[in-house]
């Protein structure tokens, strides 16, 4: 192998924390060749950002480089020949012209990267510009490499008028336009839809190959990485502790750390069972050992591990681990899983009825159109869909935060009335809502006992007496310390937030929890315990539960039943298992497709890429997905009729023109052993 | 005594750990509030003394901010007045605060028709020029009362309460989407309840702030009242209105507005800093030592 294309040896980053600063990582070493793709990989505030934004030169009056160097080889700037020059000491007009030539970057969240008031056109064109070669750069010409239409029209539109893959499309061509050696690219698929980021991280793959470009990728999504990467860095707490080609790491990871991250991650269909051994745990900055900061979690742990410092050494061909009890370790990167005992079959009674529902917002065309289903009493039902699916909405409007334009919700076969302050209280407290996202769902300002208290004295005032006590055995159900009560929410982490939250619903005694995407804004490794968590609650309780979700892999994994959505209207119901086999309705099958699996190369799976995007047709006239189907057996039909239910074996229902056994025909034609594993 | 001192340290680690723009503030304060309790018991001349010196006569030892044109002592003018400033200040700022808190935080919360009236009405008084609105007010209390401290209370908190009104409607409104406030409205709050446990505690900060800058422009607007003859009175050595008086004199002797209006100045930043600082350490995420 050549010299690579970027080398950094040693980087040590701290950030200013009140008086002192704080290292956020530590002696990280690793290089990047030409042409290849270094993924990096760790939970939140790990450090990987940060060294990400370091091959830049970023610099921030709030952080300081302690110690190592980046340097490229064969770097020449206008005049002068940089080759071996430390990054993190160029001056500021060199790096000005280092950046977006050299090295460019892709941000996370392409909503906030672009200027809301600049057409996309001229957004892409100021790479260029500052670079000063204005003429020869074409809009169009990036556009279309980035699979964006490249006519006039499109370039005049606003950051506001594309969707989310669209505005991450820009961010791309923007970070392209001068043709860069090395692309860093932080989370750029984190904040899109299953089906969205398959086709980012294909369009990745097809750059690379087209253009040859080195990348670093930094995510949090094992899985994603291993379709994109040829090499893979985990961190954990500001330090690098394996570093190995993709292959290797997943098949014989070394380190404990890495294990556990494997081990986290939901399987998707096929392999059941997950989170086998789920880390325990949970990164604690503030108290980390001098020596491997993985001690306090690792089950491997010997007494020597916390007093010395762990480096990096070879364990295997291009594998590199910092673990000296690695060879001792197995190299199983998962133990046999053993299936979540299922819950007793949920009682034949219903609990909630949804019928015929709809729901717009404002006079719009309603986001919701004629959705019906049951929920079981202890039932967990799934509904699953991307964005926009309206499946957030249907869980509003039966909270009551949204009134219903047709068709109405039942509790025991009691009509609800549509919104919450018509509702009695009794009724009130049966249904409770569970939030995305922690941070917002607890008052920054009060400490959990008063927001946990709170539920208690409200709806059971006789019980307000000890209140405290409830709350804390509450805390000790959903496993927080009971210490914990006298904290402010922003003094747990994410997984600890949720977890109150949930314990805060608890507190009401419902009869059904609606969760709103719950897992989403966390991290794997505690997307798996909170998972847990749920599932034996729930069992335990005899609590329904209505799961939203965009990931399947998670659904299979909690639901009962499954409700597939596109664009408000169900597309398939039935049972977990059914849902999951064919014969799928041509969207689930889609999105089944669409879930990342380790180690699946995404040149297989290439018409992903290209699924068909067409206009929808009007709302309430024919098949919704008719715009995006592949599997379409008229045109017209489809797009002028209402596709009736189709009933197959075992209570599945799939809205198509087309019958079961056509279905189960398209599905086996496609990928079956992929699917059907 | 152990334990006395262990506290002391504990007050002294956290006083570290206080943002450097509150730390400053807070004793610009404390000199203000020394000044005011103790200021009348060592001020070198009545506030209404005269023969303090020559008239206009500038800095000297004796006269350390000069003489007005009465030859009255500015620095024990300016001393006295200090107590005076600082509870009408802070006292109508106060009233406007609540007052304007209380509309806001309920107009943002409610929201519909209910807040498009409120606004509408807010509108209608902040058009109103504030000396217009308040000659109104004065007027309406009767020539009798001009002069009460407790009406130019009143009537800066009158020209206040809307215009915070309007940023604490703003604050409730961004706070009321967010999802702790929709639990809440989800359980059945009252909009009473909501806006007391949800609301206010994290509106808190942009009403402190609020308040400072309010409270630092309140001196003015109760100097421009004693201007024009509607507030407090001469020879009250209230700042702004010592500075009114002086005025005229400023081509003949700069110095004598110079004490008012640095005692003015240091009232408003340090009111100023402080509240910054106050609203960083209850906005941000550090924890403050255990204490």
């Amino acid at each position: 192998m050549n010299a690579p294309l970027l080398q950094v040896a040693g980087l040590t980053v701290a950030y200013r924390r009140g008086e002192g600063w704080v290292r956020v990582v530590e002696d990280v070493s690793f290089s990047i060749g030409a042409g290849e793709v270094l993924g990096l990989v760790g939970e939140s505030g790990c450090g990987k950002s940060t060294v990400a934004l370091q091959l830049l030169g970023y610099r921030h009056p709030g952080l300081r480089v302690e110690a190592g160097r980046v340097t490229l080889n064969d770097l020449n700037l206008t005049g002068q020949n940089l080759t071996g020059q430390n990054l993190t000491d160029l001056p500021r007009a060199e790096l000005d012209r280092l950046r977006g030539r050299h090295i460019s970057f892709v941000p996370q969240n392409p909503t906030t990267a672009l200027n809301p008031g600049m057409r996309v056109g001229a957004q892409v064109g100021e790479s260029p510009r500052a670079h000063g070669d204005a003429a020869d750069t074409d809009p169009g010409a990036l556009f279309a490499q980035v699979g964006l239409p490249d006519d006039q029209a499109f370039r005049r539109r606003y950051p506001h008028q594309l969707s989310g893959g669209q505005q991450q499309r820009v961010c791309i061509a923007m970070a392209l336009a001068c043709g860069p050696d090395l692309l860093v690219l932080d989370e750029p698929t984190t904040g899109l839809d299953v089906t969205t980021q398959a086709q980012i991280v294909a369009l990745l793959a097809d750059l690379r190959a087209r253009l040859g470009m080195s990348m670093l990728y930094v995510t949090h999504d094992l899985t994603l990485l291993s379709q994109l990467a040829d090499r893979v860095g985990v961190m954990y707490a500001g330090r690098l502790v394996e570093i190995a080609e993709t292959g290797s790491l997943f098949r014989t990871p070394r380190h404990p750390y890495s294990k556990g991250l494997i081990a986290s991650i939901p399987q998707a269909p096929g392999n059941a069972g997950f989170g086998t051994r789920p880390l325990r745990g949970l990164l604690q900055r503030g108290a980390l050992p001098p020596g491997c900061p993985f001690t306090p979690r690792c089950d491997h742990a010997r007494p020597g591990c916390a007093e010395t410092v762990q480096r990096l050494t070879p364990a295997g061909a291009a594998h590199q681990t910092a673990c000296w009890r690695a060879s001792q370790l197995g190299h199983e990167p998962q133990v046999a899983a053993p299936e979540p005992p299922r819950r007793a079959p949920a009682r034949n009674e219903t609990l909630i009825e949804v019928k015929g529902l709809s729901v717009a917002y404002g006079t719009a065309a309603p986001v919701v159109r004629d959705v019906s289903f049951t929920l079981g009493i202890g039932e967990t039902l799934a509904l699953v869909g991307e964005s926009g699916s309206g499946k957030s909405t249907i869980a509003r409007a039966i909270a009551g935060l949204l009134a219903p334009v047709a068709g109405e919700v039942l509790l025991r076969n009691a009509p609800l009335a549509p919104l919450v302050r018509l509702r009695i209280r009794e009724v009130r407290r049966r249904i409770q809502l569970i939030f995305q996202n922690p941070d917002a769902s607890l008052n920054p300002r009060a400490r959990l006992a008063t927001t946990l208290r709170r539920p208690v004295d409200y709806f059971f005032p006789v019980e307000s007496h000890h209140s405290l006590q409830l709350a804390q055995k509450a805390l000790d159900q959903v496993r927080l310390e009971t210490a914990f009560a006298r904290r402010f929410p922003d003094e747990l982490s994410g997984g600890e937030r949720q977890r109150a939250a949930i314990a805060r619903a608890l507190l009401a005694r419902p009869d059904v929890l609606l969760c709103d995407e719950v897992l989403s804004a966390l991290d794997v490794s505690v997307q798996a315990s909170i998972l847990l968590l749920l599932q034996r609650l729930t069992r335990e309780s005899g609590i329904a539960m209505l799961f939203i979700s965009h990931d399947l892999a998670v659904v299979r994994l909690v639901a009962d039943r499954i409700a597939v959505l596109f664009r408000g209207e169900i597309m398939e119901i039935g049972t977990a298992d059914r849902v999951f086999a064919a014969p799928f309705h041509p969207y689930t099958h889609a999105l089944l497709q669409a879930v990342p699996k380790p180690l699946v190369r995404l040149a297989d799976r290439a018409q992903m890429a290209s699924a068909p995007v067409g206009v929808p047709p009007a709302p309430g006239r024919g098949c919704a997905y008719a715009g995006r189907c592949g599997w379409k057996p008229d045109k017209v039909l489809c797009d002028t009729t209402m596709p009736p239910w189709q009933i197959a074996p075992g209570g599945l229902r799939i809205r198509c023109h087309l019958t079961p056994e056509a279905l189960s025909a398209r599905a086996a034609e496609t990928l079956p052993e992929e699917i059907l594993a | 005594m152990v334990r006395a001192g262990s506290m002391a340290a504990g007050y002294r680690s956290l006083w570290r750990q206080m943002p450097l723009s509150f730390r400053i503030g807070a004793l610009m304060l404390l000199a203000h509030l020394i000044v005011a309790v103790t200021g009348p018991f060592w001020a070198p001349y009545g506030y209404s003394q005269m023969g303090a010196g020559i008239p206009l006569s500038g800095i000297s030892w004796h006269n350390p901010l000069g003489v007005d044109q009465l030859g009255r002592d500015v620095f024990s003018r300016v001393v006295h007045g200090s107590p005076i400033v600082i509870a009408l200040s802070l006292s109508a700022t106060f009233l406007g605060l609540v007052v304007g808190a209380t509309i806001g935080l309920f107009s943002g919360y409610v929201g519909g028709w209910v807040d498009l009236v409120i606004q509408r009405l807010l509108e209608a008084l902040i058009s109103i020029p504030f000396l217009v609105l308040a000659l109104i007010a004065i007027s309406a209390a009767g020539v009798e009362a001009s002069g009460n401290p407790v009406l130019v209370v009143l009537v800066v908190a009158l020209v206040y309460a809307p215009r915070i009104a309007r940023i604490a409607r703003a604050t409730a409104i961004d706070i009321a989407t967010r999802d702790h406030v929709t639990v809440a409205r989800l359980r059945g709050e009252t909009a009473w309840s909501v806006m007391r446990r949800e609301l206010l505690p994290n509106a808190s900060g942009v009403l402190l702030v609020e308040f400072a800058l309010r409270a630092g422009y309140a001196p003015v607007l109760i100097g421009s009242l004693g201007f024009l003859g509607f507030g407090m009175m001469p020879p009250t050595p209230e700042w702004g209105l010592m500075i009114s008086e002086n005025r005229a004199m400023l081509l003949v002797s700069p110095v004598t507005v110079l004490g008012p209006g640095l005692a003015l100045a240091s009232l408003v930043v340090g009111l100023n800093l402080f509240t910054e600082g106050l609203a960083r350490v209850l906005g941000r995420t550090v924890r403050l030592g255990s204490l």
